[in-house]
């Protein structure tokens, strides 16, 4: 049953809102407020990659050296009613490269909004807590940033209307986990040139058909004493696109797929209805993404309308 | 909670996702639509046009066609009867296909092949740089490293093969005068437009014939693709009701011939030589620096030869070299002047302080590793005027042949420049630039994209007049894009501009 409280460590949300270098624009599995509480959320990011997937051959570049991607992530929830939360995203994204002569890029990102529903809930004999979340989102630049510099650009510029699925599972021990799945449908992007070549085709059009986005996600995690430390194992694949050729620079709709696992650790600060966190993550396979580590922090304050 | 008030909003969310789903585009069209080709005019006198290989339209000869009315020929349309009758789905889609025009269609294939080769080796894990092989298509690096110079040439090269071939062609269509089946017959199908064009030898065959030899010795490993798309195009010509069997095999064997003739010029033109030695190029550094000047270095890591260093040896077409050297613009600014001095300090602030319009006109021009280059761009935007002025192939292919004679002569003339002067790059000279678009590894002045556009748009305003203030409005654009992207000084521009003005005018000249 609903509790009237500020739900425990919001901060598990975070994840979401920090795309950092990758193309990972997923509407989190997080939870559900109760009716009226809100909660507003700030993290910093940084990610680095100094290798990445040309395809699927992992190499260096010289003229790029390292990547970062420092990202503020600025994250928005709202308990509609005890059992629909509404959700919103913004990041701005700064990018540079270490070596090379390629511009840095920086700019607001996309703006994600979501509802998620929690479909199902229920206990175990033994005390197991069951919910099921279902989540539908859409997401679109906020700026007229060029998705046609990669890897320099802060974003890939579609529009992008997504569906989840997660189911969680909390015990009176104080371990937790989840696993969720999506999808993702993305509009054609517009680019400032009149054709490009990728997948093997030229295409004669300034258009670009953006391949449909799968991704899921499992987390295992303990809580108590206000902390909360999840662990998470993340994956994306791309249905459709091509792959970076020999030497030549990413393209937008390219197939973009990795594998990455995530942890953090957050803590509910006494006293103050605010959770602090850190966390990091690191890229472990992919294809024509880098292979990112990321670092990030933030804080989430919840508060009751 | 009252279930109600929480389903409606997600009622709402649900329906708002599938408008944005159903609302969104998603599709994209991959290709220039080419409607069936009417042609606008015969250009029956196509034959007399001035060539600039064959010494004559009758250097290739081809046999007078047996008659219409002859046994040999009934049994041909019988042939074509057949195999319209028995025509599949593909077959009926690849005879629209080609109804757009074989020039423009083999335009398209072109571009596409160019951009699919032009990526530059990757660096070996000692630093040094492979050398794309000939006789080794496949490896890594491919070959070619379909670069703007390998590119200028190879557009031009079969575009004068397209435009040598034709021109024979016509002479010896109205020579024969010899109708096309589906005007002999009416038992024969109409797929595609047939005029009063004669059909003997088939243009189209000619067209398969030609291309594809050119394109086999540019592209070696495409031969697969390139053999395939030929043989689509002389069976769309005889299933179409425009050619006979003999038709199609007199096209072939003129087209081949033809391209044979086009290909013994491409192997003596000093391509072979264009990419220069180590010494070379070294020579080139000392002499910038005995000048006083500071000398062109790679900006890649690790340091990248420089592309084409010699081919601004290569032949031109339209021009000797001494002719062409007539047209050179001056020396650059001195690197240690007040005007490079200024110059450099604009592409400073222009980088520091660009806009999103010359970002967009940045990448516009772009043009660079895995596009179609420069002068496919200009092809590109050819293309539609082409289309919409329903040009007959041979005047199609006059364009073509024109505007890449053009570029293929800038290029020549613009690398003969840059690597005389062997001129550093905005970011060598100071490297808190930063480049928008990839940073071309061979030194700046003048601007080939200045050049390239600015003899093309001169040749498509002489062809399109009522387009011309167009076509130089978007030669300023492709020049000015240089200085935007943080790759060029405006000296770079405004004297490659100027050059590449006088090139245009003088094809302009040799092709009338």
């Amino acid at each position: 049953m609903p509790r009237r409280t500020p739900p425990p460590l919001l901060a598990a949300l975070v994840a979401a809102a920090l795309p950092g270098a990758l193309p990972a624009q997923t509407v989190d599995d997080g939870v559900v407020l109760p009716a009226r509480f809100g909660y507003a959320m700030v993290a910093y990011g940084v990610d680095r990659w100094d290798r990445y997937w040309e395809g699927t051959r992992l190499r260096d570049n010289a003229n790029i050296g390292t990547l970062t991607t420092r990202t503020v992530g600025l994250g928005f929830g709202y308990g509609l009613t005890d059992r629909l939360t509404l959700v919103a995203s913004l990041p701005y994204v700064r990018t540079e490269a270490s070596d090379g002569v390629l511009q840095g890029q920086r700019g607001m990102q996309d703006l994600t909004v979501a509802v998620k529903l929690r479909a199902l809930q229920g206990r175990t004999a033994g005390g197991t807590a069951f919910q099921a979340l279902l989540t539908a989102g859409a997401a679109a630049p906020t700026t007229d940033y060029t998705p046609d510099f990669l890897p320099m650009s802060i974003g890939l510029a579609s529009r992008r209307a997504m569906l989840r699925a997660a189911v969680r599972a909390e015990g009176r021990a104080g371990w937790f986990a989840d696993a969720g799945a999506g999808h993702t449908w993305r509009s054609t992007v517009t680019l400032d040139r009149p054709a490009y070549f990728t997948d093997d085709r030229l295409v004669l059009s300034d258009e670009v058909a953006m391949p449909d986005v799968v991704d899921w996600s499992a987390t295992a995690g303990w809580q108590a004493r206000g902390l909360r430390v999840p662990v998470t194992l993340a994956g994306q694949r791309t249905l459709g696109g091509g792959d970076i050729r020999r030497q030549d620079m990413p393209f937008v709709s390219n197939r973009m797929d990795f594998t990455r696992v995530q942890a953090q650790a957050a803590y509910q600060i006494p006293g103050v209805a605010l959770d602090a966190f850190v966390g990091g993550s690191r890229v472990l396979a992919g294809r024509n993404v880098g292979r990112s580590s990321q670092l990030f922090a933030g804080v989430v304050g919840v508060f009751r309308l | 909670m009252s279930s109600v008030s929480d389903r409606r909003p997600l009622a709402a969310a649900a329906v708002a996702l599938l408008v944005l789903i159903g609302g969104c585009d998603r599709s994209v069209q991959p290709t220039e639509t080419l409607p069936p080709l009417q042609a606008a005019s015969l250009d029956a006198d196509a034959g007399a046009w001035r060539m600039f290989v064959l010494a004559a339209p009758e250097q290739v000869a081809v046999a007078a066609p047996a008659a219409t009315t002859s046994d040999a020929y009934r049994a041909e349309l019988a042939a074509v009867k057949a195999a319209q009758a028995a025509m599949t789905r593909a077959q009926r889609a690849n005879v629209e296909y080609w109804s757009g025009g074989g020039v423009l269609r083999w335009n398209q294939v072109m571009r596409e092949l160019v951009a699919r080769y032009n990526l530059p080796p990757a660096p070996r894990p000692d630093g040094s740089y492979p050398v794309p092989d000939a006789e080794n298509p496949f490896a890594d690096p491919n070959f070619p490293f379909a670069s703007p110079p390998y590119a200028a040439r190879a557009y031009s090269y079969v575009s004068v093969a397209q435009y040598e071939a034709l021109k024979a062609t016509w002479h010896w269509k109205f020579r024969y005068n010899r109708a096309a089946p589906a005007k002999v017959d009416a038992g024969v199908q109409a797929l595609a437009p047939v005029g009063d064009l004669p059909a003997y030898p088939s243009e189209d065959a000619v067209l398969a014939g030609a291309t594809a030899e050119m394109l086999k010795l540019l592209f070696p490993g495409s031969v697969e693709e390139i053999t395939r798309r030929a043989a689509e195009e002389r069976e769309a010509a005889l299933l179409s009701g425009r050619a006979t069997a003999s038709d199609v095999a007199a096209g072939l064997a003129l087209g081949r011939s033809v391209a044979a003739l086009v290909i013994a010029r491409a192997r003596a033109d000093g391509m072979g030589a264009a990419g220069g030695t180590a010494a070379l190029w070294q020579g080139m550094a000392t002499a910038a620096t005995a000048r006083g000047e500071v000398a062109w270095l790679s900006q890649e890591t690790p340091a990248r030869p420089p592309m084409l260093p010699n081919f601004g040896a290569v032949q031109a077409w339209t021009m000797t070299a001494a002719q062409l050297a007539t047209l050179d613009p001056p020396a650059p600014p001195s690197t240690s002047s007040a005007r490079m001095a200024e110059d450099l300090a604009e592409v400073k602030r222009v980088t520091s302080n660009l806009t999103r319009e010359q970002l967009a006109v940045a990448l516009k021009w772009n043009d660079g590793a895995g596009t179609y280059t420069p002068p496919g761009h200009w092809n590109d935007i050819a293309a539609e005027y082409v289309r919409d002025a329903r040009m007959s192939e041979v005047r199609a292919a006059r364009v073509f042949a024109a505007l890449n004679m053009a570029m293929h002569d800038a290029a020549v003339a613009c690398w003969a420049i840059k690597f005389r002067h062997y001129n550093p790059r905005p970011v060598q000279l100071d490297p808190t630039i930063k480049t928008s678009i990839g940073l071309p590894n061979f030194p700046a002045y003048p601007s080939g994209h200045s050049t390239f556009s600015a003899a093309a748009s001169t040749v498509l305003g002489a062809y399109f007049p009522s387009a011309a203030g167009e076509f130089a409005a978007q030669a300023e654009e492709a020049g000015i894009s240089r200085l935007y992207g943080g790759i060029h000084y405006r000296a770079d521009i405004e004297n490659g501009k100027a050059h590449g003005l006088r090139i245009g005018a003088a094809v302009v000249q040799a092709v009338r």
